[in-house]
């Protein structure tokens, strides 16, 4: 009970706080970029956090719904909801077809393969430039502001609608570890064979973990094309820029939790903004480094995560208190 | 004509990737870590290459000796402080240590070298050899010498010497070795020392015919962790022929694709050959 | 202070004091107004300043603020009561979205009355995406044909488009061999494969079918590439009269040596990027000589103005360098004009203007004047090649500074 009540206000809070920001301004657009960076990490948790597989390639299904909307969109004027469902299931087909090769490996070769596959569809972007328009990229046509387009002047209407994606993601997380397919992903992270053994499909498992994962990535993918207007291949398959900082946001925030990457992605995105505005103009790299370091002091100290870290401390102290 | 041409120039710098890669080869030999930094002391060694060229006047061939020595201490000091807290840990762990040491270190060298790239200008730079019709470029055949005659100090170390055989046990079955007396830490963190420490001297010995940035780790990744994986990962010798294999792929495939196109052949090979025989195309299982 | 105020009831023995404070507050006067006269301008300034572009977002910088110091140092903008111009610097860092945050961060945050940057086209059209849509005049010197090709009202391109200066790499080359008395009939493009080197191949490509010149060898390759033999190999077996590469500077370096290794000494006509800066000199000594290039600007077209900034940063004034520090001077003309900060007024007085004098006369023509979809329509491509240390401008000819060494056999 009490947990629903702290999500029902957190929800609240989370619709009332534009109302004291300037709509078009910067503090509103950075949020709506945390908040877009949440949900990306909440859809990497279903195969990153439920099913222990460390996917360094989320780019892959980014990319991909980010091409197929816009592609859509200019070729043959097609509304961004319906390519966010056309991106959608690319994404997924594609998730469907990388199972293949990669059915039998774990850990490190698992992420490698992952990272190979994101390079390939960088570099094809880059090359079939008749197709995808090249290393030039692509931008989203202007049209006045209009839902149906999915394009806005203000920022306002991003962030609600990033919310909603956030939310929507969160849920699926949520009710996907809570139900029978959960079940077998918590089963198959302790032990595949263990979980082979009482008769879990642990394969087909994986695949349906993966397949959602990547579906969801790829219709944010489309939001993220909508929200900047404007991507090439380098922004939206890349591999610093969007995989490892997808999973790095997730992994910093508690990985296999629902709150951890919307903690990751509101620690990270606002810190990398403040580290810019700071130190970018002579200090080239500060920030970047700060970053690297913060991840391998959170891997060294606390692997599972900031709120783990916090929560420890917290009954260190309350420990304190009372001894 | 044209294809043996490919063919030999494949071999001269697939030579050099032999060398670049046999160090993280040997990385997940003995210690079972992938590490994502490992381009980063290519990038670490072609610098120090670079000074030693820009301050001392010599060449990146002997530079690249004092870069191995260098980075050798630099792994055994990492290794100790950082990796070694992380070899019972589960995997996203050891690969999230391995990608946020990637990120220091690539970092802290824009910090400290600053953005601009830099070269180095050596007499040998535009000269070549003829055999007959074909042409093999001095720097490239210098590098690929530099390459073999590590690859040979390697093979004589991990074969003939106490410290190579004790390293070949510590990866075969690390509990066995304890039992054997051998100190599985110390091997470890030899191992990552040499391995870092070779793909330092690989980065030195390309300065030649390179030119040197902070960001330049990258462009070798996908090469490394192709060889790597093509040769059976943990497998020295398999990187060796893997590293020859890639650079003859690139080259060949140049004839028949655009040259745009080289990387993609090798990121469909990477994937095949993981899919198909994920203990590399040479490699028993280790 | 009091003493002074005090009424004169007091009687003349507070006069002399009267009037030596009054004469200080006099003298005193011109220092106090120039404090309050006015406030200061804020141009936003995004460029790469780390990342693979952080050398030429660092030059471009430079010249950027050499020519604000000079407009600060005689008085700032004289129809605004003399305000200074105030640079805003952020780092774009490589990536776009970065780019365009951090231009909405100066637009709210600073209230930035234009933007100039970002030097590379990906960056700049993620960026002008934004001060589009916030109506804020972005300055660029990004040559992707896409940039003024979105009829956007708010983007104004100091250079010529990727296509024209493609097409001015062949005709000017085709000019300069036949004045040596050579035709060209066989050439070969190789190209990076980013938004620069292709869009420009694209320009190189048409001219050269449009003048019916075969074109043996068309090919990209990745912007990282590690091993040129492959590409050079190629270049042998093609039978070229002439080379067009357009690179940056570790892959021209690359290629250069490689050719000289394989004895090829076909002529060379790079493409800007990594062809037109000292590093190239300083990396291939002799054999940059006679290297040819095409550039959207040089320096020695208004070497009074260019020799302040080798003499502040100790090298040439490259042209990213150059063609910033005319846009910063174009918006200070633009802000005299405009006679107000509002970004509206600034955009209708840059689109109306035709802007003569200062940092223009580096400028082909010495005028800049912008047409309706924000393209400079007087900024015309150039040949330069290097002879020694310096890089010379060869063709058009009327623009030329030294005369063009043709070395074909």
């Amino acid at each position: 009970m009490k947990s629903w009540l702290v999500v029902a206000a957190a929800i609240v809070a989370a619709c009332a706080l534009p109302l004291f920001l300037a709509p078009s301004g910067y503090p509103i657009r950075v949020i709506a970029l945390a908040l877009l960076f949440a949900a990306l990490g909440q859809a990497w948790n279903i195969v990153g956090g439920l099913a222990n597989q460390i996917s360094l390639g989320h780019a892959a299904f980014f990319g991909l719904g980010a091409y197929t909307s816009t592609l859509l969109l200019i070729n043959f004027g097609v509304s961004p909801w319906v390519g966010m469902l056309a991106g959608a299931t690319v994404g997924g087909f594609a998730a469907y077809i990388l199972s293949f090769p990669t059915m039998k490996l774990s850990g490190h070769y698992f992420a490698l393969a992952t990272l190979a596959f994101s390079e390939v569809l960088r570099v094809l972007a880059s090359s079939w430039a008749s197709v995808t328009g090249g290393p030039a990229g692509l931008s989203v046509p202007f049209a006045p502001d209009s839902l149906l387009m999915l394009q806005f002047k203000s920022t306002l209407p991003y962030y609600y609608i990033i919310l909603v994606a956030l939310i929507a993601v969160t849920g699926i997380f949520v009710w996907i570890r809570q139900s029978a397919l959960g079940y077998r992903l918590r089963a198959l992270r302790e032990s595949v064979d263990a979980a082979e053994v009482i008769g879990v499909d642990t394969a087909r498992a994986k695949v349906i973990a993966a397949v959602i994962s990547a579906a969801l990535t790829a219709a944010l993918g489309v939001l993220y094309a909508q929200f900047t207007y404007f991507f090439d291949p380098d922004s939206v398959f890349g591999v610093i820029s969007i995989s490892i900082r997808i999973a790095l946001i997730t992994i910093l925030g508690g990985v296999g939790t629902a709150i951890g990457p919307i903690v990751g992605a509101f620690v990270i995105i606002p810190l990398e903004e403040l580290a810019n505005v700071l130190l970018s103009s002579r200090t080239a790299g500060l920030s970047q480094l700060f970053f690297g370091i913060l991840l391998i002091a959170i891997i060294l100290v606390q692997p599972r995560g900031i709120l783990v870290l916090i929560k420890s401390g917290v009954n260190r102290a309350r420990r304190g208190k009372t001894s | 004509m044209a294809f043996v041409q490919a063919v030999l120039d494949g071999l001269m710098i697939g030579g050099v990737y032999a060398a670049i890669s046999i160090g993280l080869t040997l990385v997940f030999g003995v210690m079972g870590i992938v590490n994502f930094a490992q381009a980063e002391f290519l990038m670490l060694g072609m610098f120090i290459a670079y000074f030693v060229w820009a301050y001392l006047g010599l060449d990146p061939l002997i530079g690249s000796i004092v870069a191995f020595v260098i980075i050798f201490a630099l792994g055994i000091v990492i290794q100790r402080t950082l990796i070694q807290r992380v070899m019972r840990a589960p995997a996203v762990a050891q690969i999230f240590l391995t990608v946020g040491l990637l990120i220091v270190i690539e970092n802290l060298a824009l910090l400290a070298f600053g953005s601009s790239f830099r070269s180095v200008s050596t007499s040998y730079q535009t000269s070549s050899l003829r055999l007959g019709p074909l042409f093999i470029g001095v720097p490239y055949l210098a590098a690929f010498c530099m390459a073999v005659l590590s690859g040979f100090a390697l093979w004589l170390f991990m074969d003939k010497s106490w410290y190579g055989q004790a390293m070949r046990a510590t990866a075969q079955n690390p509990l066995a070795a304890r039992l054997m007396g051998i100190n599985v830490e110390r091997m470890q963190q030899l191992a990552f020392g040499l391995g870092v420490g070779l793909t330092a001297f690989g980065g030195a010995i390309i300065l030649p015919y390179f030119t040197v940035n902070p960001t330049v780790a990258e462009q070798f990744v996908i090469l490394m962790f192709t060889a790597v994986v093509l040769g059976g990962l943990g497998n020295i010798a398999g990187a060796v022929v893997g590293g020859l294999t890639v650079g003859i792929i690139q080259s060949v495939s140049a004839l028949v694709f655009p040259i745009q196109l080289q990387n993609f052949v090798l990121f469909l090979a990477f994937i095949g050959v993981l899919a198909l025989r994920p203990h590399g195309l040479i490699g028993a299982s280790r | 202070m009091k003493k002074v105020v005090s009424s004169s009831a007091k009687g003349l023995s507070t006069t002399r004091r009267q009037v030596l404070t009054l004469g200080a507050a006099t003298l005193a006067m011109p220092f106090v107004t120039r404090a309050w006269a006015a406030d200061p301008v804020n141009v936003g300034v995004i460029l790469p300043l780390s990342g693979a572009n952080a050398q030429f977002g660092v030059n471009s910088r430079n010249g950027i603020e050499l020519v604000a110091e000079q407009i600060n140092a005689r008085g700032g903008i004289k129809s605004l009561g003399g305000a200074p111009i105030n640079l805003v610097v952020a780092d774009s860092t490589s990536t776009p979205t970065t780019a365009a945050t951090v231009g909405q961060r100066l637009i709210t945050q600073n209230s930035v009355v234009a933007i100039l940057g970002a030097y590379a086209s990906s960056l700049s059209l993620a960026l002008s995406e934004v001060t589009e849509r916030r109506e804020i005049p972005l300055m660029t010197m990004s040559f992707s044909d896409q940039i003024t090709g979105r009829g956007f009202k708010n983007v104004f391109q100091i250079i010529a488009k990727a296509s024209v200066i493609g097409a001015a790499q062949f005709d000017g080359t085709a000019a300069i061999a036949k004045g040596a008395g050579q035709k060209l009939e066989r050439i070969a493009i190789m190209y990076e494969d980013t938004a620069y080197g292709v869009s420009q191949a694209k320009g190189v490509r048409e001219a050269a079918t449009k003048a019916g010149t075969q074109i043996v060898m068309d090919e990209a390759y990745p912007l990282g590439i590690t091993d040129v033999t492959p590409l050079i190999n190629k270049l042998r077996n093609a039978n070229a009269q002439a080379v067009f590469p357009m690179s940056y500077l570790n892959d021209g370096l690359q290629i250069i040596r490689s050719m000289r290794q394989q004895k090829i000494s076909l002529p060379i006509i790079g493409g800007a990027g990594g062809y037109v800066i000292p590093d190239f000199r300083k990396a291939l000594g002799e054999y940059a000589e006679n290297v040819l290039s095409i550039a959207p600007g040089n320096y020695d077209l208004a070497p009074k103005l260019t020799e302040d900034f080798r003499k502040k940063y100790g090298y040439f004034m490259v042209h990213e360098a150059l063609e910033h520090a005319v846009c910063l001077d174009v918006l200070a003309q633009a802000l005299e004009v405009a006679k107000a900060r509002e970004p509206a007024a600034v955009r209708k007085a840059l689109s109306e203007t035709e802007f003569k004098g200062g940092w223009c006369d580096a400028m082909p023509g010495g005028v800049v004047k912008f047409d309706q979809t924000g393209l400079n329509t007087h900024a015309v491509p150039m040949m330069v090649q290097w002879h020694g240390d310096n890089l010379a401008t060869v063709w058009p000819d009327n623009l030329a500074k030294s005369k063009a060494v043709w070395t074909a056999t």
